[in-house]
């Protein structure tokens, strides 16, 4: 006898593109275009940030976003009115900057994620200082911006979006899984991976900056 | 790092799910044993801390509005672009 098994499971429903052939079936050219004018454009702000710390260039980062917007809107048919457009676009814009973008370093890059992961357990031990943590937080709140925007450029590509995904955009896990493509499980060891790497790039430079702060004192003869 | 009182959660487990915890990735009955956890022992909440306020330190440090040039040339694109809309790949697929 032949056992109905249950369905299989498909994973977490997708962000949302699947052809849509119902209600915007009369929508004119025009009208679709006033539609991504009035939906998708508020975005521009956010994907452009997004692009600078993809590309870490801003004359890269508006090509990105420009073709992705162009790519958006030539697939805007295919966005289903009231799913997630937000993620939709984050994901044409990511897909846009893997294709477009990464595909020539891609070797050098998958080189220094695994150069990183040794680098990274030096960095482990030599940080397991005690008691000075509210300290450290207190001088990580007092970075300038450059600072961390210097400290994330550090970071490997893949980590450094999926925290820009997590932190900046607040989307979450299962979002930046379909964003990026990969299963949730790599998600959470990435933004895992990166903010550690954050964390240790921001401590360094808060200390380097308590140093030269300190010494500047010295050399004003304020002593400590 | 342990503040040496008992836990009902011990500071491995806490720890182990801090993102998760940062990130509201967990279900509820785990969030206030780990929330309850923190409010007890210093040592995780000082981490926990840490860990926050990077968080917060890339959401603040990263917004930048996009050039007015820029958000022109993708109106532009939207407006005269009309003509024909076809099944383009939109780069959806790799």
């Amino acid at each position: 006898m032949l056992c109905t098994l249950p369905p299989r499971d498909v994973g977490p429903p997708r962000v949302g593109w699947a052809p849509m052939t119902t209600d915007l079936e009369g929508e004119t050219p025009e009208q679709r275009a006033e539609r991504f004018e009035r939906d998708a454009l508020p975005y521009l702000d956010q994907l452009y940030g997004a692009a600078l710390r993809m590309t870490r260039n801003p004359a890269d980062a508006e090509d990105l976003v420009q073709e992705a917007f162009a790519k958006a809107f030539a697939a805007f048919h295919q966005f289903k009115p009231g799913t997630n457009l937000k993620a939709w676009l984050y994901r044409i814009l990511t897909n846009t900057f893997i294709n477009s973008y990464r595909k020539k370093q891609r070797e050098p890059q998958q080189q220094m994620t695994e150069e990183v992961e040794d680098w990274q357990l030096a960095r482990a031990e030599s940080h397991t200082s005690k008691g000075l943590k509210s300290a450290e937080a207190e001088a990580l709140e007092g970075l300038p911006d450059s600072d961390v925007k210097d400290a994330l450029q550090e970071l490997p590509e893949d980590f450094r979006i999926a925290v820009y995904l997590a932190d900046v955009e607040g989307f979450a896990y299962k979002e930046i899984a379909e964003i990026m493509e990969t299963p949730v499980g790599t998600v959470m060891s990435r933004l895992h991976r990166g903010r550690r790497m954050l964390r240790d790039l921001l401590t360094d430079y808060a200390r380097d900056r308590g140093m030269a702060a300190a010494g500047a004192r010295e050399a004003r003869g304020e002593g400590s | 790092m342990s503040c040496g009182k008992p836990h009902d959660k011990d500071c491995a487990e806490v720890l182990e799910n801090l993102f998760l915890f940062l990130d509201h990735e967990i279900e509820e009955a785990s969030y206030a044993e780990i929330r309850e956890h923190l409010d007890e022992c210093a040592p995780c909440l000082a981490k926990y801390n840490l860990e926050q306020v990077v968080k917060t330190l890339v959401a603040r440090s990263c917004r930048e509005p996009a050039p007015p040039a820029l958000r022109e040339r993708v109106l532009f694109q939207i407006r005269s672009v009309h003509v024909e809309i076809t099944d383009i790949d939109p780069g959806l697929g790799r």
